[in-house]
């Protein structure tokens, strides 16, 4: 064995304590009368550290895990409770490891299936079953709630093995703001671990599709967070977006039905939105604005250039809003400025339901997106128009599509 | 894997169904090496091949070092190593801070260099593995601890699930020998150990991840220049996030290790109830400190050769083990800070000998330690220098005119959740968990473990890595 080290040879420099014991206590958890108290390697400098002690305190275990089991099925059981008389259903969780099932049909052998892409309008408001049934094949949903899908153009763009069709929705506020409230699922996707797909596999399976409080409005600093705190002054504090929609285990979406059926629900809804419609100080300046929209549309330009050499069909789409937020839509994004500059700036064709009377006149309960049996509809209307003006009818399923567009 | 995701508990639920059948001592070691492979290939496949690298070269070198005759042969065979481990962390952890370096200063002395951006993927746990693996040729070359008497049980050692990635950082002779032995939880074991991980996970999940983790990110991560209320707002929750995160891994650890039979050395004791900085390193990941120590502040001299020596053993500690947390700047200056207040604290030590203070002093000197503590966060959160000192200013209340930052909610979380984890560090200062659960009455018990439980599946944790993973 090596020379022993003395105590004072410890990292800390010394052990006469001038600072380590406090009046009338022991040195410790290692010294005094406590029959659990144990030495660590911080106390035994220079040595080969011996077998850890891990003691087990006294007490009836086997009486407290049943206690606490029982305690813990009580209180998940009235929670579950709690949000189902709320209205809550159980609803598959919308993960980046959702989104990574979706996203690898891709290089799976769906590369040229149709993609859309966009944010919560085309996300919640067109069906897939709908198109289905209409086209023979189930498009794939790679939209994100609050996120502009430009980052997922570029990924798309990027990968050799998508030649499908891609169908872009134009939410301005996001598309020309760069916003991405779910900007990750790109690099997700890419590094997914094995962990994380067995994981994501297990809760979509096991826990997801039974248990109506497994979703993020309802984790439990999200409802503490949104109870009436006095508002700190200095600043305009934005409320979180509740949740307004439900998902399937293929991204299929569609909005709540609370949203639409529930008027206190639905007011609070728009109030969220309203509070967006006011300026903040968050917001860039109009210059710095301006710059961002034009990176948008030239990043976009680039993306569909090189989308199109390999043949994918790219058309966008405005989905239709109302009310204040359709105005609020126009005042800060003119359709001259932004839309138009974006078809022109691309080349691609677009779909504005303003400028087809089949898009126009859905219920939009808070202004922005619209009920299952409407996007149902709308769904309908939606892909007679995409395929009869811009993509022709539907390729048989494993051949490819037709190349350049329209 | 991550400890807080469904893939382990079904993985750990497997776990325990084989490790209780009655299978040959043998065969259960196979099983627990087999899915601890599997454990860390869950990340990332590949990277388990530079676990088997570290683990048959530290085998080999131990075996040679037993072998060798001269003192130069055990020299080169601990050498070999070292440098072996020190080798393939030195790559895979600071080769691009290594490169980014030496490219601004050949910048600075006028020469343009431009090396090509190397896209190096941090293996998940590797500063743990490869001082788990150095401590046992070390201590073989010390003559500390025989080998391990088979490749086996040398191999579980490396790669034991629950210390493999994040700790502790366990030493052979704290481990290798359980191995010698068929070791099966007894009932209350399995059912403490279940205690215990449920404590870490709600550390982790509802303390850190819910709670403290985007009150730090508002405040270290944004463009927002932080106020003297949202500076020290940010860095207190960074300090409970990062206990709450690091203990909780290590009591889950612990936990796990339990409900398999095998006791693992505690890591944290209650460290922002510290009086001064030695005794914060004797209370804060004391199996780090301790191996600093051991295998590197007392070769370098230690406090045997005046104190001229024993200073800059102590500072050239504290920065290498500050490098150890991140390839970055920031990190060697939050060990560098560490290394100032421990000398500091060893002058006024040697100056004031005879000094006891009292009670309320030694409680604001208690204070003081957390204060200072706090400052050396900054710099292990802050991605920069600009943003550290930004937030040092706004804790300073020098930043004028700024907004707010944090809305109330987050304001009361943090002061509730420090306030609490700081007052139990100082109710727990001299105790042991173990000792107070034993004195609670066991309604008291099942009612806070079934709490706890119940935050855990309703905080609805996104399976986030700990932070000490990065490490």
């Amino acid at each position: 064995m090596p020379s022993s080290t003395s105590s004072s040879e410890a990292l800390d420099a010394g052990s006469a304590g001038l600072l380590r014991t406090p009046p009338g206590e022991a040195s410790g958890a290692s010294a005094g009368t406590d029959r659990y108290a144990r030495q660590t390697a911080a106390d035994r400098p220079g040595v080969a550290q011996p077998v850890p002690v891990r003691p087990v305190p006294e007490q009836p275990w086997g009486k407290i895990l049943i206690g606490m089991l029982a305690l813990l099925l009580l209180l998940v059981a009235l929670w579950e409770w709690y949000w189902r008389d709320f209205g809550v259903t159980p609803s598959i969780s919308n993960t980046y490891g959702l989104w990574a099932i979706q996203r690898r049909r891709i290089d799976a052998g769906e590369g040229n299936a149709t993609v859309l892409l966009g944010a919560s309008r085309l996300y919640f408001d067109v069906q897939l079953p709908v198109w289905e049934r209409l086209d023979g094949r189930r498009p794939i949903q790679l939209s994100f709630e609050g996120t502009s899908p430009l980052t997922a153009v570029e990924d798309l763009a990027a990968d050799p093995n998508f030649t499908g069709r891609l169908l872009i929705s134009v939410e301005p506020d996001l598309f020309f703001s760069g916003f991405e409230y779910r900007g990750g699922a790109g690099r997700y996707a890419r590094n997914e671990s094995p962990s994380q797909r067995i994981g994501q596999w297990l809760s979509m399976n096991f826990i997801e599709p039974y248990f109506a409080f497994d979703d993020p409005d309802y984790a439990l600093r999200t409802v503490l967070a949104r109870q009436r705190w006095p508002a700190r002054p200095g600043k305009v504090w934005h409320t979180d977006v509740r949740k307004l929609a439900q998902t399937e285990a293929d991204r299929n979406t569609h909005l709540w039905s609370k949203v639409a059926d529930d008027p206190q629900y639905r007011e609070l809804a728009r109030g969220i939105w309203r509070e967006g419609f006011q300026p903040s100080e968050d917001d860039p300046p109009p210059a710095v604005a301006r710059r961002v929209e034009q990176e948008q549309i030239d990043r976009m330009a680039k993306a569909v250039a090189k989308l199109r050499t390999r043949g994918v069909q790219v058309l966008f789409v405005r989905m239709p809003s109302s009310g204040p937020f359709l105005a609020y839509e126009n005042l800060m994004y003119p359709r001259t400025r932004s839309w138009k500059a974006l078809l022109a700036a691309t080349g691609a064709p677009g779909i504005h339901f303003e400028d087809y009377p089949q898009l126009q006149g859905y219920y939009l309960p808070e202004w922005s997106h619209m009920p299952l049996a409407e996007g149902e509809r709308f769904t309908a209307a939606l892909y007679a128009i995409v395929m009869r003006e811009f993509w022709g009818p539907p390729a048989a399923a494993g051949t490819a599509p037709r190349a350049g567009t329209p | 894997m991550v400890f807080n995701s469904l893939t382990f508990v079904v993985f750990f639920a497997c776990v325990l169904v084989l490790h209780s059948l009655p299978l040959r001592w043998t065969t259960k070691k196979i099983n627990l090496l087999i899915a601890s492979y599997l454990f860390y290939a869950a990340w990332n496949p590949p990277f388990v091949i530079l676990l088997w690298i570290s683990t048959v070269v530290d085998w080999y070198a131990a075996q040679g070092l037993v072998k060798a005759r001269r003192q130069a042969a055990r020299h080169a065979w601990m050498l070999l190593s070292v440098i072996a481990n020190l080798g393939m962390l030195g790559y895979f952890k600071y080769g691009q801070f290594l490169l980014d370096n030496f490219t601004a200063l050949m910048g600075t002395l006028g020469v343009p260099y431009h090396p090509a951006h190397y896209d190096i993927v941090l293996p998940v746990g590797i500063s743990f593995y490869t001082f788990a693996t150095m401590s046992y040729t070390l201590d073989v070359y010390l003559r500390r601890a025989a080998p391990a008497q088979n490749l086996l049980d040398y191999a579980l050692f490396v790669t034991f699930f629950p210390h493999l990635v994040a700790g502790p950082i366990m030493r052979p002779t704290e481990l290798v020998p359980q191995f010698a032995q068929p070791r099966r939880a007894s009932a209350d074991q399995l059912r403490f150990g279940l205690a215990l991980m449920t404590l870490g996970l709600f550390n982790k999940i509802v303390l850190a991840d819910s709670f403290l983790s985007r009150v730090a990110e508002r405040v270290y991560d944004g463009d927002k220049i932080p106020g003297a209320l949202d500076a020290w707002a940010g860095t207190l929750a960074f300090s409970g996030q990062i206990f709450c995160d690091f203990a909780g891994y290590s009591t889950t650890a612990i936990g796990a290790a339990l409900c398999l039979g095998f006791a693992m050395p505690d890591n944290f004791r209650f460290p922002y109830a510290a009086v001064g900085f030695s005794d914060f390193w004797r209370r804060w990941h004391i199996t780090l400190s301790s191996w600093l120590r051991d295998y590197l502040y007392i070769p370098l001299g230690g406090n045997r050769h005046g104190a001229r020596r024993t200073y800059l053993a102590l500072m050239g500690t504290m920065l290498l083990g500050g490098l150890w947390h991140g390839a970055n700047w920031t990190f060697v200056a939050w060990g560098g800070l560490h290394g100032i207040y421990l000398s500091v604290e060893r002058v006024l030590r040697a100056r004031f000998s005879n000094y006891r203070p009292g009670p309320v002093v030694f409680v604001l000197l208690g204070l003081l330690t957390y204060t200072l503590v706090n400052l050396t966060w900054v710099f292990f959160r802050a991605k920069t220098f600009s943003r550290a000192w930004l937030v040092l200013r706004g804790m300073l209340g020098q930043n004028a005119a700024t907004g707010p930052i944090l809305p109330t909610f987050s304001l009361i979380s943090v002061a509730a959740i420090i306030g609490a984890l700081v007052l139990t560090h100082w109710l727990m200062r001299g105790r042991t968990l173990e000792s107070v659960v034993a004195r609670a009455p066991a309604v008291a018990v099942c009612a806070v473990w079934g709490l706890m439980a119940f935050a855990i599946i309703i905080a609805q944790g996104a399976g986030s890595a700990f932070i000490y993973f990065q490490f």
